[in-house]
């Protein structure tokens, strides 16, 4: 796996910034029985292949947004998949005890689900393709804290090798 | 609130594409007549080591914000005053220290060194809450998570919210996300929230602006109360 720091946001991080953080500096990977939280916005294709590689290896996907064929859904009144959803009930239904979350937008429902999702105790995984933003530099912040505080980020390649 | 009194909060952070959002996005006025002010993790443990540079305190002190924390007490101390001069309740947030709330392995972020020294979870003695003033102890970023602090707000009458504290780019912003997905209106005091960096400071302010609550500055948020 590559370095904690050498991801999407490297460019907007300095060597203080770094030593600052470095408290948060980990082993990542994704958790026991990981299910796909998928957002759904304008979600890139990485996210895709993420949604075929679940599937193809009957690990459950839950949609925040529109259903898709059989797969569950929980439509999402405000920013955090959580938030006024049966979303816990639908992860227990589903037997999931950690996340991978992707989709759109990272600095919005994104990053809200996977705050949420640490807070209701799973483990929250991330690969930093599967995730799309408005602006380069908010997705690249909303990765920077998360991957600090919340949730383990890393490429598409290396997620998928831990499926 | 105009962007134009604020914006230099961010302008030497956040880049030029980013701040557009802004002006194409309407940001609603704060609106509400009952306010309470929510202050959340001011604590003796970020104040460790003194107003110094985080960058020099981190290795002794990993969850301090050094100089941040220590400026922002003057203006915090100052919002208190007003508010309680004004009969505008305050409720105070910190984390919940009873070891037998503590699952192995499960906490707020992911710092990997953790604080020994429960006892620095004290709320600051400067702002320290007075008689009459609610506490909520939480055990996760958002001061709303498994605690009583929605039912208190509905209890107090607020009908929305000004919130201060640390970190802005955590606990602050996962504040201020539920409080907007409660029906809220919600302003953020710049001088009374802070971070480690001026990155994730800067950063977390223009995105919380953008999309949840107006930033303003404690005068205006004085005027407000």
């Amino acid at each position: 796996m590559r370095d904690f720091e050498d991801y999407c946001w490297r460019d907007l991080v300095d060597d203080e910034v770094r030593h600052i953080y470095s408290p948060y500096v980990r082993n990542r990977s994704v958790g026991k029985r990981p299910a796909l939280l998928v957002i759904h916005g304008a979600i890139p294709d990485a996210a895709q292949r993420l949604i075929d590689e679940f599937r193809r290896r009957k690990l459950p996907v839950v949609h925040s947004g529109a259903s898709v064929g059989d797969e569950p859904s929980c439509p999402r009144p405000c920013e955090s998949a959580f938030f006024s959803t049966d979303l816990e009930r639908v992860l227990k239904r589903v037997g999931a005890r950690s996340l991978v979350v992707c989709g759109a937008p990272t600095s919005g429902a994104v990053r809200a689900s996977a705050v949420e999702g640490k807070s209701f105790g799973y483990k929250v995984a991330l690969a930093e393709e599967a995730v799309a933003d408005e602006t380069a530099f908010l997705h690249k912040m909303a990765l920077f804290d998360m991957a600090h505080k919340y949730a383990d980020v890393m490429s598409l390649e290396e997620l998928l090798a831990q499926l | 609130m105009s962007a134009g009194q604020i914006e230099h909060l961010w302008s030497d952070v956040v880049d030029a594409p980013t701040r557009a959002l802004l002006a194409r996005r309407k940001v609603p006025p704060f609106a509400g007549s009952r306010p309470a002010i929510v202050a959340v993790d001011l604590y003796d443990l970020v104040y460790d080591g003194g107003p110094r540079p985080v960058r020099e305190l981190i290795e002794s002190y990993p969850a301090s914000c050094g100089e941040y924390a220590w400026n922002a007490l003057p203006p915090t101390i100052e919002l208190y005053k007003r508010a309680r001069s004004r009969g505008v309740p305050i409720v105070h947030v910190t984390y919940d220290t009873r070891a037998e709330t503590d699952p192995r392995g499960i906490h707020p972020t992911n710092r990997q060194r953790r604080q020994k020294d429960l006892s620095l979870y004290r709320i600051k003695e400067e702002l320290a809450p007075v008689e009459g003033e609610l506490v909520v102890y939480k055990k996760r970023a958002s001061a709303f998570f498994g605690t009583p602090l929605a039912a208190f707000l509905n209890e107090l009458g607020a009908d929305c919210l000004m919130i201060v504290g640390e970190s802005t780019s955590g606990c602050v912003r996962s504040s201020v996300v539920e409080a907007w997905s409660l029906g809220y209106p919600v302003a953020v005091v710049a001088e009374c929230v802070y971070d480690r960096h001026p990155l994730t400071q800067k950063t977390a302010l223009f995105d919380l602006h953008l999309k949840y609550a107006t930033v303003m500055t404690l005068e205006q948020a004085c005027a407000r109360l």
